[in-house]
């Protein structure tokens, strides 16, 4: 029975880490309803700062810890002025992709600047240890519990009785209404953030003297835990968030207690859907709480798409056609494979998320379940791979529909969200269903693409087999689009309130899009397979997903052409930045950037 | 300054440096340097590998240059950043397959992004040497995969002998990385612990990024075992020891070697003091080319001490110029000459010659190491 105290106790610590991120993404989503995705890399830069502070200038610990909170908060300062602020007319993925990039551009510069090897970060406490349970507690233990405590009250007060705190409660209520009234809305958003900032910052050194260990690679686990335990207590609500900070740390080392260490995560996202589900707007979401602003096309930039003439797309077809038959090197053609096999998942995305309106995050899970589908049954039980790699599609449509679905009464964010959840669920499930699908060791040997007996086994074959099916997916969903069907889809983005009114079922046209989309990233995904015959829980991640949401924002959202201009745009550029190796990431990162900037419908627009 | 003369001065200068570089060209053609292939992460989760590969590999050449190079060509190498993903490898595989100049290729660092790459290079004819490849079909992709990569069926008996046989350890709790590598290397371990009559009370997998280990360790202490295997990376292995030291565990750590890198006792502090290790190479070895790698990386690198993954770096180019030597440049030979090279000076494995049937290399050195005052120590045969 004492292990359970110890269990209690150590969720309780680890769900104090959670908090001090939690919090600062809290504060910033109450005011801006933005999920600020760069908060883990703020985290990182105060690691590394306080690395600074405490390794090379010896300082100590009340000054590491002012040191880091304002070199921080100058770093939010400038996130808000220069990243988001000239945001602030455009459409609401804008800025969440924008803190996408921010956080891509500020991890690599603090791998550039600091190596990404891991480095030690000493705590500066003393190091005597208390006798709880049948563990010990620690005076960094309690350090980081009062930070987090502490921060949530002390923020709680500010927004109940200080003026600048009313005046972020009223731009986070009504923002144009907050202007009327004199309030300087960019002067509350600058102070939001630099205190969000300083709050990452500081738990990001903490955390690193708790573990003794900071790299560079810290960031995307924080942003991920952080936002998991943020939606959990009711984003934009503070003690919510350190409420589900808590809870989350519970709820993984009570997993990890019964069911064991490689369920850890997998209970953490599971327990974030579960809410999400049951309490769409998080556990702690005030009654009084005005309900979220109606998201008709809240995501979409009005714009005029470009129409690209039918002769236009003809010749940009059979010029790709040919391409093999002139001498390109094996290296290019990898690449557009490669252009188009991103291709069809970037058409199933801009289907859910540009013409019904579903934003998400996830994406890659369609992958992942089309290829293992695909490879299994080509290995397991030797369907052809032709068939297989249909199979992998049918089973993506299916299964990812039905994961999915529960999500369907969600909005906004939380749709992405839920999706990023799910997304990381399936990796999980697959990494430890190991009777099905080999676990951590992954499947090898994947029988190559084959066509009615005939191995495709040359880059041109491949080439020609991946293009012809991007291309057929692309009639067949541009067919869907000017369709009866694609108008009722593009409705129910545009206001689903008027589209129910109208006598549209939402659950039904949200099921049928993600059907059809689910189709095409699986079949991606099983050509996928057999072209790298070996696959792994891995090979499909969260970063593929951010990829096809990129590449379909770069298009224009629901756009079938801008999706495959936009993966090869996105599969290119990387590659020809290749050159500038450990620099190319900063490089993808600023291009993202300023893409939102001042493309944010994208370069062929919205249809 | 009109436009007219900065566009004149622009090109003028332009021409002078292209007529510089194509001078420079016909001069040195005969000197080009013999060029491989390496596919490894520079950027993204394992960026670290591919800065220490660089290191190993940056040493080993100024070793093979200062020694005259490859019948008086120099190597050198290309470095391709893949991010250890799937989609990058395969695209840099068909870059390195359709480039006349890469003899070999070297890497890539994790399997998916290895196995995933190994179709192109065996349709083409191209070596894929793989010296971080220890999942179990690597080198079943083709016969031009290759490794230098220590087999986990080899390593991980040595683990088992050294923590059963030696420090008498009967009831172990084994924590392991639960990836391929993790994995292959846990069933190796477990089996050969328990042909030595051990008993395991619990395993526990967990993810790369994983940080907080309390809870797993709860699970461990409840298990009640008398030794705690860890079958992990340097980081990950210092943060389990320090939180199994802070949970109030006290019983023996054994680990295998991927945590010897000096980076373990920084990151472990206190918590790594009497950590044993079985390793492949540790510094205070007295052979030769050991002090010759320690001393030269120190000297390159202002004192950094060497960890494993430099080693294999430094151990991987010194083959790969020894098979250079025997095959020459064409592509078919040097596959053929993987086959003849004969013990090899190696850092990991003394001397290295393939088992043609594997396409691995046996015979791993093993070294019994502990922790003591903060340093990694022979084992002196006294138990912790």
């Amino acid at each position: 029975m004492s292990s359970w105290l110890d269990y209690t106790i150590n969720g309780l610590i680890v769900g104090n880490v959670y908090a001090l991120v939690a919090v600062g993404l809290a504060l910033i989503f109450g005011v801006s309803r933005l999920i600020n995705f760069a908060q883990g890399s703020i985290y990182l830069v105060g690691a590394y700062i306080g690395w600074v502070a405490v390794v090379q200038l010896h300082t100590p610990l009340p000054l590491t810890i002012i040191v880091v909170a304002v070199v921080a908060a100058l770093v939010g300062l400038i996130i808000e002025r220069f990243g988001l602020r000239p945001l602030q007319n455009s459409v609401r993925i804008a800025p969440l992709l924008a803190t996408i990039g921010i956080s891509f551009v500020l991890d690599q510069l603090v791998m550039l600047t600091f190596s990404p090897n891991p480095r030690a970060l000493p705590s500066q406490l003393p190091d005597v240890r208390f006798q709880v349970g049948g563990g010990t507690i620690g005076p960094l233990d309690l350090l980081i519990a009062g930070v987090g405590i502490t921060s949530a009250i002390l923020l709680f007060v500010f927004l109940r009785y200080s003026k600048l705190g009313w005046a972020v409660r009223a731009t986070a209520q009504d923002r144009d209404a907050a202007m009327q009234m004199g309030v300087d809305v960019n002067r509350v958003n600058q102070a939001v953030f630099g205190i969000a900032a300083a709050l990452g910052g500081v738990s990001g050194m903490l955390v690193g003297m708790y573990y003794n260990q900071i790299d560079t690679a810290m960031s995307l686990q924080a942003t991920l835990k952080g936002v998991v335990a943020e939606v959990v207590g009711g984003a934009g609500n503070v003690p919510g968030a350190v409420v589900g900070s808590l809870l989350l740390g519970l709820v993984e080392s009570y997993g990890v207690a019964v069911f064991g260490t490689s369920y850890r995560n997998l209970f953490a996202f599971l327990l974030l859907v579960v809410v999400l589900v049951l309490r769409p707007n998080g556990l702690f979401a005030s009654a009084r709480q005005a309900p979220p602003e109606p998201l008709t096309g809240t995501f979409i930039a009005p714009s005029r798409p470009v129409r690209i003439p039918r002769w236009a797309l003809l010749v940009a077809v059979a010029a790709f056609a040919v391409l093999p038959f002139f001498p390109v090197s094996f290296y290019v053609l990898q690449t557009l494979i490669n252009a188009w096999l991103l291709g069809m998942l970037a058409l199933s995305l801009t289907l859910v998320a540009g013409t019904i309106g579903q934003v998400s995050l996830g994406h890659a899970a369609l992958l992942a379940i089309g290829a293992y589908t695909s490879a299994l049954l080509s290995l397991t039980l030797s369907v052809p791979v032709g068939l297989a790699i249909i199979a992998g599609g049918l089973m993506s449509a299916a299964l990812g529909t039905a994961l999915i679905s529960p999500s369907f009464r969600l909005r906004g964010h939380y749709v992405s969200i839920a999706t990023l959840a799910i997304g990381e669920i399936v990796s999980l499930v697959i990494l430890n269903w190991e009777s099905v699908t080999r676990g951590p060791i992954g499947i090898s040997g994947i029988p190559p693409l084959s066509l009615f007996g005939y191995d495709l086994i040359s880059a041109s074959s491949v080439y020609w087999f991946s293009f012809a099916v991007m291309v057929v997916l692309a009639l067949l969903q541009a067919r869907l689009l000017s369709s009866h069907l694609g108008r009722s889809f593009r409705a129910i983005r545009d206001d689903d309130i008027a589209a129910r009114a109208y006598g549209l079922s939402l659950n039904r046209y949200k099921s049928l899009a993600f059907i059809f989309g689910g189709f095409a990233a699986g079949v991606s995904g099983g050509i996928a397979a057999h072209l790298y015959s070996y696959i792994n829980h891995e090979t499909f991640n969260t970063q593929q997903s951010i990829l096809a949401l990129t590449v379909v924002i770069l298009g224009g959202l629901g756009n079938v052409v801008g999706a495959v201009v936009g993966s090869v745009a996105l599969v290119g550029l990387p590659e020809l930045f290749r050159i500038a190796a450990e620099y190319r990431i900063l490089i993808y990162g600023i291009v993202l950037l300023l893409l939102v900037r001042f493309r944010p419908q994208g370069l062929l627009g919205t249809i | 300054m009109s436009n007219i003369d900065r566009r004149t001065l622009i090109k003028g200068s332009l021409a002078t440096v292209m007529a510089g570089t194509a001078m420079s060209r016909a001069a040195f053609a005969d000197a080009d340097p013999i060029l491989l292939g390496v596919s490894g992460p520079l950027t993204g989760p394992n960026a670290q590998y591919g800065t220490q590969w660089k290191q190993g590999f940056d040493l080993a050449l100024d070793e093979i240059t200062a020694a005259g190079g490859i019948n008086g060509r120099k190597l050198a190498y290309s470095f391709e950043d893949s991010q250890s993903d799937p989609r990058q490898s395969v695209a840099i595989a068909q870059k390195f397959v359709s480039d006349p100049r890469i003899v070999l290729e070297l890497g890539d660092f994790s399997s998916p992004a290895s196995m995933a790459a190994s179709p192109i290079y065996q349709r083409a004819g191209l070596v894929q040497f793989g010296f971080t490849n220890s999942h179990p079909d690597f080198t079943k992709g083709g016969d031009f995969m290759w490794s230098t990569s220590v087999s986990q069926a080899d390593e991980q008996p040595l683990l088992a002998a050294y923590a059963v046989k030696k420090l008498g350890l009967k009831k172990l709790a084994v924590l392991h990385l639960n990836t391929d590598w993790g994995r292959t290397s846990r069933d190796y371990f477990v089996n050969a612990a328990k042909g030595y009559g051990a008993e395991i009370a619990v395993t526990e997998g967990y993810i790369a990024e994983e940080r907080d280990f309390r809870s797993t360790l709860v699970r461990v202490r409840d298990a009640n075992p008398d030794g705690l295997i860890l079958i992990s990376y340097y980081s990950d292995g210092a943060l389990i020891a320090r939180q199994a030291r802070q949970v109030g565990l006290k019983q023996v750590i054994c680990a295998a070697s991927s945590v010897y890198s000096p980076k373990f006792l920084e990151l472990g502090g206190e918590a790594v003091e009497d950590v044993h290790v079985g390793t492949r190479y540790f510094p205070e070895d007295p052979r030769p080319e050991v002090q010759k790698f320690i001393a030269g990386f120190k000297k390159k690198y202002n004192g950094l001490e060497p960890d494993a993954f430099n080693a294999y770096a430094y151990d991987a180019m010194n083959m790969a110029a020894a098979v250079v030597k025997i095959g020459g440049t064409d592509r078919r030979a040097i596959r053929d000459a993987f086959a003849k090279v004969k013990d090899v000076p190696s850092i990991i494995f003394g001397t290295a010659t393939f088992d043609v049937a594997t396409r691995r290399v046996k015979g791993a050195m093993n070294a019994e190491l502990v922790v003591r005052k903060g340093q990694f120590a022979l084992w002196d045969g006294k138990p912790t």
